[in-house]
């Protein structure tokens, strides 16, 4: 399945989560240091959320509403 | 002195305005409360990047409960309640039953990952809930309802479930062995259509991901709410598709969504939505819920210094990053084992420690493989392989995590050559590499998505021929075995337990060469 993190296209298999397109992206070291994922409309996404098909996630040092 | 008639007719005034101002004539209030993705984190704990405990269940039932006291209310959970943390899992998911029963829930969807322990026992899960279990566009599986009818405070609520249609795509082929996941879609559309002149509210619980939420909510008509999951989204608001609002309240009981509502004539006429962030330092604690977390804890504490087997040698994990391991083999045999791959590759970095020679407990082998990591197999050409061996060397001189245990395979190297010319000969299955040739190559997810650098695994998804979206999901013959409901460390315990004695050797399956 194809996603986007931070505008860079990811391939990740069925079952994969949000944990994984980050280990794919190697944001991991970002998301140890507090930083937070965010879908496109601006939500925290938890990391064992489910991504699906052109899902587009940002790693964004922002506080978590 | 005050006169007593007096103050009987102000106080009889002040309801009677007090109802006028609160709902108009023929109004009626609904509050919707709710939750999703649970997955067993009954306990308070901390999240990556905060020292504050947050959730806990207990917390969760208290607050659930002084919210119910105010309004009519539904206590609703949209999927992937009963799998997850060791506190559920190790009881097939009947802890997290025994809460929600004890909580009141109103229904519940199923998500994908109750599916992971398999038919038998989701059905015996149902049977002990006090609520219904939804799941409309599910076939062959008698236990799930399409939908419940509610009344509440006058009003008649519909609540509908679906779930991923992806979730064959998830899990063990056996736990969906005769289950027909239909499309979401079509399927929400028939029972709008046969529910909309029954009842005053039509409710998707929905175990699909926010973006398939609002999908939905764009594609059918007549869906008043849409309480969600499967995404893990904390919407702290609600947001409105068209005339549908659509919820989904995080994940793990961090929150609970109070979604308050007052219909007028069929017609949604105020809304107002809210998260409430659940931790101990802020909410009481139910406990009777307590005692409950508590007596599944203490079981859970029990079970680590459970023995299931005997080590008859020192299981190295030390030299994991650099050499092959005993250990290393004992895991990678037990992946290739269970995958039914050809061979299978981890890394060194995930052996987190030795075991021991004498009794082996459930608690040491957690120790050894304590993260959340699954099986999954994938097909490698003999090239990819031959990549994945040079790449996982490539990081040997600073003892790098990605030094690779393999089962099924046997090669030399050279520590001292260049890095991506250090691999020498391959044998797989008794033969020499044919580097054209597809192999069935077992690994955990944490490498299949790239972890520790590896990148063969990913590319192989991608490149696959047959390569395509269907549905939403990736349709790939690159994909062997894939079964995200099952942790690694429970499939090892569990054929610790099946062997009784365990002593892997090192065989030479990493040779440095002249040796």
């Amino acid at each position: 399945m194809k996603i986007f993190i931070n505008d860079r296209e990811i391939h990740l298999a069925p079952g994969m989560t949000v944990r994984h397109a980050i280990i794919a992206a190697g944001f991991t070291r970002e998301i140890d240091a507090g930083e937070k994922v965010f879908d496109e409309w601006g939500n925290e996404v938890g990391l064992d959320g489910a991504v699906s098909e052109n899902y587009r996630l940002y790693v964004e040092v922002k506080k978590a509403r | 002195m005050k006169h007593p008639e007096t103050s009987f007719i102000f106080l009889l005034t002040a309801v009677i305005i007090l109802m006028v101002t609160v709902l108009p004539c023929g109004a009626a209030s609904l509050r919707i409360l709710y939750v999703n993705d649970f997955h067993g984190f009954a306990e308070s704990h901390k999240r990556i990047g905060s020292d504050e405990l947050q959730g806990g269940i207990a917390h969760c039932a208290f607050r659930a409960a002084e919210l119910r006291k105010e309004k009519p209310s539904l206590l609703l959970a949209a999927g992937d309640m009963i799998q997850g943390d060791t506190w559920a899992n190790l009881f097939a998911g009947r802890s997290s039953i025994d809460v929600m029963n004890e909580m009141g829930f109103d229904a519940m969807v199923v998500g994908n990952h109750e599916f992971d322990f398999g038919k038998a026992v989701l059905a015996r899960r149902i049977e002990e809930a006090k609520f219904p279990v939804l799941a409309a566009n599910v076939t062959g599986f008698d236990p799930l309802k399409p939908y419940v009818i509610r009344e509440i405070d006058g009003l008649k609520i519909a609540i509908i479930g679906v779930v991923t249609e992806e979730t064959p795509s998830a899990t063990h082929p056996s736990n969906v062995a005769g289950l027909q996941f239909l499309p979401v879609t079509k399927t929400v559309e028939r029972y709008v259509t046969e529910l909309r002149d029954k009842v005053d509210l039509i409710v998707v619980l929905s175990h699909i991901g926010y973006n398939a939420d609002m999908a939905l909510a764009s594609a059918v008509k007549g869906i008043d709410v849409i309480v969600g999951g499967h995404s893990h989204t904390k919407a702290v608001k609600e947001i409105m598709v068209g005339n549908t609002i659509i919820v989904q309240a995080y994940e793990h009981v961090l929150a609970l969504g109070v979604l308050d509502l007052t219909v007028e004539d069929g017609r949604i006429t105020s809304v107002s939505d809210r998260l409430e962030n659940i931790a101990p330092a802020t909410v009481k604690k139910d406990e009777k819920v307590a005692a409950i977390v508590e007596n599944y804890a203490c079981q859970v504490r029990q079970s680590m210094e459970k023995v299931i087997g005997e080590a008859t040698l020192d299981l190295n994990a030390d030299n994991a990053r650099s050499s092959e391991s005993n250990l290393g083999n004992l895991v990678a045999d037990i992946i290739k084992k269970e995958s039914g791959a050809e061979a299978a590759i981890i890394n060194g970095g995930g052996l987190r420690t030795s075991i021991l020679k004498g009794p082996v407990t459930v608690g040491n082998i957690y120790s050894v493989l304590p993260f959340n990591n699954y099986i999954i197999a994938i097909r490698l050409t003999g090239q990819q392989i031959k990549d994945a061996l040079e790449y996982g060397l490539s990081g040997i001189e600073a003892k790098e995590g990605r030094f690779p245990q393999v089962s099924g395979i046997y090669f030399t190297f050279s520590p001292t050559r260049e890095t991506g010319r250090r691999v020498g000969t391959i044998t797989i299955g008794g033969g020499p590499v044919e580097l054209s040739r597809q192999y069935t190559v077992a690994t955990n997810d944490f490498l299949a998505a790239g972890g520790d650098g590896y990148q063969m695994f990913r590319e192989a998804i991608r490149q696959a021929s047959d390569f395509e979206i269907i549905g939403g999901t990736i349709k790939s013959s690159n994909i062997a075995y894939n079964d995200a409901g099952r942790w690694l460390r429970d499939v090892v315990a569990a054929e610790v337990q099946k062997e009784k004695k365990i002593g892997s050797a090192v065989e030479g399956r990493i040779r440095t060469e002249g040796e």
